[in-house]
């Protein structure tokens, strides 16, 4: 009898806490635990507020650190047959790689297409490229914007820079001012997705689906527009070249050597953590430089995650009930930001109170700024129809090689960008793709 | 009394369970995946047919594959003999040395070797590191020790840390074992000094020698978490070793066939050198 009422007071309060939260789909009686696999920081804690609202349903979160790590093991599992959780997280651009083993589940047979609405627009284009099939709910994403040193860009009497011809007239600016020992920006030359959210921004689409084929350019003119322009300031020594999350970009950023750079929205939280009290403060983000000065922001997006559902699954209703409300629910939201950083991909997400938070990182870091102001704005502005292939993880490794050979001087750009098309296009052929 | 037929084996046993459980089968079913290829048919997942030698001969057409061979092939003939010949002058160096420091040398020495790989590669991943690098701090360069062109021999520099004291203390354990009557009968005869190490020491030391050659051939062409932990630093290409580039066939492009079709390849050559090698080295003389 008390073990009811409990239930029932727990739910009626879980109820109110929700308020604002859409109506999730009905859980699954009986008990269940589920395997979740992710790398979001803190999310065991964001869990428990799941368990006190889903009394029946246990949630068992493992946290492989991300990245390839994780990728491979549930490439394996999934290969295997065996071993794999109920819900894993993946980026964007990894997601077809996986719906290709078929060890996904298609979430729309569970009704998923209902939550399209609550979701940004371009992030449900992501995890469901054809509009009919889902395999996935969106999480977070990484929509571009530039974060610079305000206190050292006054220093060298540099304006914030609103298209890229005066980003690249600051460059040249700070590099003179201070005899070629500090750089206005960085080329993150191992990610393909840094650069592919670039060319994004403006309107470059790598991949496409053609009927029953796909389409692939990665050396299409924007692309080489883009990395044309960047080779340029690189080769006169105006921007670096150091390695995204190295020591030694982060050292170089603190000691005010690199004082600007184009990051997603997860990646303010990474400069307050990464710097702590080094130029704390100091900082700013502004929208994304345009080609074209304007009013509308076009932006691209560089990584941001996904939760799927494995076809191994035994709970599939509870698992995607679960990765609903993990991205769509207030309080996981909330956790989800102030624990892990991550840029909510749902709509009434982008409003939350919390991202506004001045007192709190990443906000706190970059002044007190209104910084999700900025990617919420970018987010907007995000091309919705950009797609992945499924065999983006060869592309993503190619690049760097083409990227090295280029910074070495043994390709131009353009050179550099058709040898990463011709030979990725050759690696999704040996795959069986019907590509060209 | 004669002990029943049985006993041996029943000794043997646990050996032969656990040989055929995480050798034998592993292998067996490597092979067997290498006969497969994926079919696609429009959208969705490939199915995985059966292929006969198709991954074979793809393998003998993949130029980054066999790049990957050479780059060993290039690094072994250099790491090997530099550091066999620093594990033997100090083993050399510790077994003519007396006293208290002997021991504190051979603890030292052999130190690194405890460290595991991938810790290894972390602390010198940050030893390499441009701006951060104490020796481009104390020598006021920025030499990139990262960079694709170098980085192979930054990696044999870490290798050679790591086992040049494991290899010492083989070769030391070698040379401790020489019976002493040997060195009597040598300095009676008036050999000394480096005659003592040329004529006696040396070719006792031979058989050892070979053992750790043959070891660390076997080791250099498995080398795998060096490069793969200094890979998030900088660019490090793929196929840097034949097992990076087979773990991301199967990790990345998730083509387990056609990794373990370059497994096989691998061990088979492996396998090979080792052979070609202890052929030309028995020729000399005996061993």
């Amino acid at each position: 009898m008390n073990k009811v009422l409990m239930t029932a007071l727990t739910a009626l309060l879980a109820g109110s806490a929700l308020a604002a939260d859409p109506a999730f789909p009905k859980a699954p009686s009986g008990k269940v635990t589920l395997e979740v696999w992710s790398w979001v920081p803190g999310l065991d804690k964001t869990v428990q507020a799941f368990e006190k609202a889903y009394p029946n349903i246990d949630v068992k979160v493992t946290n492989l650190g991300g990245g390839p790590q994780t990728y491979t093991k549930l490439l394996t599992t999934l290969k295997a047959g065996t071993g794999a959780p109920d819900v894993a997280q993946i980026e964007y651009g990894f997601l077809p790689a996986f719906v290709d083993t078929g060890g996904l589940t298609d979430l729309s047979t569970l009704g998923a297409n209902n939550y399209k609405k609550y979701f940004v627009p371009w992030t449900w284009g992501q995890v469901s490229p054809d509009g009919k099939a889902v395999f996935a709910i969106p999480q977070d994403t990484g929509p571009f914007a530039m974060v610079y040193n305000d206190a050292a860009l006054k220093k060298y009497g540099v304006a914030v820079p609103r298209t890229w011809a005066e980003y690249e007239k600051a460059a040249a600016t700070v590099y003179t001012k201070s005899g070629g020992q500090v750089k206005l920006g960085n080329f993150y030359a191992t990610f393909a997705p840094w650069f592919m959210a670039l060319a994004w921004a403006d309107g470059a689409q790598f991949f496409k689906r053609d009927g029953d084929r796909w389409v692939q350019t990665l050396n299409n003119p924007t692309a080489k527009k883009v990395l044309n322009y960047w080779y340029g300031m690189i080769k006169k020594g105006h921007v670096g070249t150091l390695n995204a999350f190295t020591s030694d970009y982060w050292n170089a950023v603190g000691a005010g050597k690199v004082l600007s750079n184009m990051e997603a929205a997860w990646g303010p939280g990474g400069y307050a953590g990464s710097l702590k009290n080094k130029t704390a403060g100091q900082w700013r983000a502004a929208n994304l430089p345009q080609w074209t000065a304007g009013s509308t922001v076009r932006s691209g997006n560089w990584g941001g995650s996904s939760n799927v559902v494995t076809a191994q699954s035994k709970n599939k209703e509870a698992a995607m009930l679960f990765s609903l409300w993990l991205n769509l629910s207030q309080s996981a939201i909330t956790n989800n930001w102030v624990n892990g950083g991550l840029f909510p991909a749902s709509d009434a997400g982008l409003d939350l109170a919390v991202l506004k938070d001045k007192t709190k990182n990443p906000s706190k870091f970059f002044g007190g700024q209104d910084i999700s102001a900025v990617y919420a704005r970018a987010s907007r502005g995000v091309n919705v129809n950009f797609q992945w292939a499924p065999w983006f993880p060869f592309a993503n490794d190619n690049f760097n090689k083409q990227m090295d050979l280029m910074l070495k001087g043994r390709l131009t750009p353009d050179q550099a960008l058709d040898a990463w098309q011709r030979e990725t296009l050759a690696e999704a052929k040996k795959q069986g793709y019907d590509v060209r | 009394m004669k002990p029943p037929r049985a006993v041996p084996w029943l000794f043997l046993s646990p050996f032969l369970v656990l040989f055929a459980a995480f050798y034998v089968a592993p292998v067996l079913y490597a092979g067997y995946l290498s006969l497969f290829i994926k079919k696609r048919a429009g959208f969705g997942p490939a199915k995985e047919v059966f292929g006969g030698l198709t991954n074979y001969v793809r393998a003998f057409q993949d130029s980054e594959f066999l790049t990957s061979l050479l780059n060993i092939l290039k690094f072994a003939a250099v790491q090997i003999p530099l550091m066999i010949v620093l594990a033997t002058a100090l083993a050399l160096a510790l077994d003519a040395s007396r006293g208290r420091l002997q021991g504190f040398f051979r603890t030292a020495f052999y130190l690194p070797y405890t460290i595991p790989s991938v810790i290894a590669g972390l602390l010198w991943g940050y030893l390499y590191s441009r701006n951060l690098s104490p020796f481009n701090q104390i020598t006021g360069r920025s030499f990139d020790f990262l960079g694709s062109d170098v980085v192979l021999w930054s990696i044999a520099n870490i290798v050679t840390w790591t086992w040049t004291g494991y290899n010492m203390i083989t070769l030391y354990a070698a040379l401790q074992n020489i019976p002493s009557d040997l060195y009597e009968a040598a300095r009676i005869d008036g050999a000394d000094g480096w005659n003592l190490t040329r004529f006696i020491k040396l070719p006792l030391l031979k058989p050892s020698l070979l053992l750790v050659l043959i070891f660390s051939i076997i080791g250099t062409m498995q080398i795998f978490s060096e490069p793969f932990v200094i890979r998030p630093l900088g660019y490090v290409p793929d196929n840097i070793t034949p097992n990076t580039y087979l773990y991301l066939v199967a990790t990345r492009d998730g083509n387990f066939s056609y990794a373990a079709t370059l497994a096989i390849l691998l061990a088979v050559f492996t396998l090979l050198l080792s052979a070609v090698f202890l052929r030309f080295t028995r020729r000399g003389g005996e061993v």
